[in-house]
């Protein structure tokens, strides 16, 4: 059991005075990222490409645009959309495999990331290091700096603070930046990664003087009881809400894909009988076919079931495993539904039914 | 230039709508109507299956009930149940599908009543369901659309509504992709195709991709690869608009739930255009049994075939 405001017992470094403080300006923040390409470091940041906005590598500093929240979330920097794990070769009777090695990833900083995109980061360290060591994801993230990016704006699909989060929220970040109403950003040191980014490169920091922030945020979730949701789900497997959610749902996986916290994945063999690889890419509850089994059977055979798993997975099992929630209030899965379905809408609702 | 939609109309279709929808419900003409509730963000709507009279005093018809309904008549959508009489909220856009699944034999016309809601347009996929609805904020195919008050509608409220004028945005497009080599045309959608999640949300809203099997879900054996990645992106699209050539109505659906923001329906369109180019065919409101790439006839043209 957790309230909402556990979430934020868990940060690296506690929010009191004892917290570093710098300041760097827009320019500098810019000059930091091209120092970073320029000595082969990989940035990953909010930029568009082909017309839509996606955190992704940058040439240069330039094409930086912290104007608004991506469409996908930062999980793929962890976590690619698709990924090989291995490749084969068959000469003859010879058959080799190939690993693929992680030592290959490049040191990265991701940078301009939401709250909401950060605070993920730390829920899918905890799936993938549960019964298993996922080398690929740990390795991408034992090499990625997070500089975090307070949110001044939020739109009435944002739900951040129903889940025991804030725009202010540093979870996940190893440096946060808050916008200044000069210009620039003050920048907190949360963890000792972002120690020694700053430390390398000091030059580009100013010691925090009184400049005044811009306010953050102020998301107008409805009422939410986090604990509330989870005693109702413990004691309603079965109820009519999953059957009326599902008659309206589609079944696409459209809301798990632009997920930061969903973390379900495929494995598919793609090639030819002599050569191919393995590949590992996104899967999503929505799907017809997510939990099918070889032997024809499929325990969520249905749409209500499928979307039962949705809710349950984030708001119970999820929870009942690591004590905290699979969401983190991001609203994407609102805005994008093709049938409007709205999670807040809809965990809100179960909220009042305990 | 931006200029405003006279949306005036949406709160007398609103009116109309309602008390249809609760007659039908009320003396047991149908068993559930399908249309839009709104939901809890400003300005939004949402597709809804409402079962009882006093439900319909909630229905609406607003410029962000952008769904097209009909896929929840489609077999895909199995919780909603095909039996007995069920009304239908439908645009022209929309009713273009109707006749399409008509045709197809999936709809028998006995079992449909359809509402049919005149519409000054909807909101693209882009816009904030609560933006103002404008030249620049409404969707695409609703500046071509010819017929804003739909025909053949078992029911269609007596309210006038002016379409909305503007240059159409796929007509410039197709002529600039007709105008590039096939180098530049290629590197186009293989751009387009690579930012492909195969999330499927441009199958599953669409009302005539209801294979019991889709290609792309075949595993035993492999038809098309499952990973986003450009093989099995590009092979998909390809599929589809092959598939879709001479059915799909134009309701864009796929353009617009497509959270990668591929202009997908810039295939369907040229498809189309190809169609009635070759066989003088259109997707329309007639119920047509056949279309031209489903049928054979002796006198087609054989010259391509070397």
């Amino acid at each position: 059991m957790r309230s909402p405001g556990k979430r934020a017992a868990v940060r690296v470094v506690p929010d009191n005075e004892t917290k570093m403080q710098k300041h760097i300006s827009e320019q500098n923040l810019k000059a930091l990222l091209d120092r970073l390409i320029s000595t082969g470091t990989r940035v990953i940041a909010p930029r568009v490409e082909t017309g839509t906005l996606l955190y992704g590598p940058i040439r240069d500093a330039s094409q930086i645009d912290l104007s608004r929240l991506p469409r996908r979330s930062a999980k793929e920097t962890f976590f690619p959309v698709c990924e090989d794990i291995l490749s084969y070769e068959k000469h003859g009777q010879q058959v080799t495999v190939g690993d693929v090695d992680p030592a290959r990833f490049a040191e990265t900083v991701l940078v301009g990331v939401r709250p909401c995109d950060a605070a993920a980061v730390p829920v899918l360290d905890a799936v993938f290091t549960w019964d298993y060591n996922d080398a690929f994801f740990l390795e991408r993230r034992r090499k990625t700096t997070v500089i975090g990016l307070g949110c001044t704006t939020a739109d009435d699909a944002c739900f951040c603070t129903a889940v025991g989060l804030a725009p202010d929220s540093s979870t996940g970040s190893d440096l946060f930046l808050t916008p200044l109403k000069s210009g620039g950003y003050a920048c907190q040191i949360c963890s000792e990664k972002g120690e020694r980014l700053v430390a390398a490169h000091g030059d580009l920091f100013t010691a925090a003087d009184h400049a005044e922030t811009v306010p953050f945020a102020t998301p107008s979730p409805g009422n939410i009881d986090l604990k509330q949701v989870k005693s109702w789900l413990d004691h309603h497997f079965e109820d009519p809400l999953w059957d009326e959610i599902a008659t309206r749902c589609v079944g696409c996986g459209a809301c798990a894909f632009v997920c930061p916290a969903c973390h379900c994945f495929d494995i598919v063999d793609e090639g030819t009988e002599k050569q191919g690889r393995r590949r590992k890419s996104w899967d999503a509850c929505g799907f017809g076919k997510f939990t099918l089994h070889a032997s024809g059977h499929n325990p969520r055979d249905l749409q209500p079931k499928r979307y039962r798993n949705r809710i349950m997975h984030k708001f119970k099992y999820y929870d009942d495993k690591f004590g905290q929630t699979l969401c983190t209030g991001c609203g994407r899965c609102i805005r994008i539904c093709p049938v409007g379905i709205d999670i807040a809408a809809i965990v809100e609702d179960i909220s009042q039914r305990s | 230039m931006s200029n405003h939609i006279d949306t005036s109309a949406y709160s007398a279709v609103t009116a109309a709508i309602r008390s249809e929808a609760a007659r039908l419900l009320a003396g047991g003409e149908v068993s559930a109507v399908i249309g839009y509730l709104p939901a809890r963000r400003k300005g939004s709507a949402q597709p809804a299956i409402i079962t009882s009279a006093d439900q319909a005093a909630e229905l609406i018809f607003s410029p962000a009930c952008v769904n097209n309904l009909a896929v929840y008549l489609t077999k895909a959508k199995k919780e909603v149940p095909k039996s007995g009489r069920i009304a239908i909220t439908a645009k022209s856009c929309d009713m273009r599908a109707l006749a399409g699944l008509i045709g197809e034999s999936q709809l028998q016309r006995s079992d449909i009543h359809i509402i049919g809601l005149p519409c000054p347009g909807v909101l693209s996929s882009v816009a904030d369901p609560s933006a103002l609805l404008t030249t620049d904020t409404v969707a695409s195919k609703c500046l071509e659309c010819e017929f804003n008050l739909p025909q053949g509608a078992d029911f269609t409220p007596a309210v006038n509504v002016t379409p909305p004028r503007g240059p159409s945005r796929y007509a410039a497009e197709i002529a600039r992709l007709e105008a590039m080599t096939p180098a530049e045309r290629w590197s186009f959608w293989k751009e387009q195709f690579s930012k492909c999640i195969r999330c499927y949300a441009c199958r599953q809203v669409c009302p005539f991709c209801y294979c019991e099997q889709c290609v792309c879900d075949r595993n035993r054996p492999q038809m098309v690869e499952t990973t986003p990645r450009p093989a099995g992106n590009l092979a998909w699209h390809i599929i589809r608009a092959i598939h879709l050539s001479g059915r799909c109505a134009g309701c864009a659906e796929c353009e617009r739930v497509c959270p990668m923001d591929i202009p997908l329906n810039l295939l369907n369109r040229k498809m189309a255009r190809e169609l009635k180019e070759l066989y003088d065919y259109e997707a329309g409101f007639e119920p047509q049994e056949k279309g031209p790439l489903n049928s054979y006839l002796e006198k087609d043209d054989q010259s391509f075939i070397k």
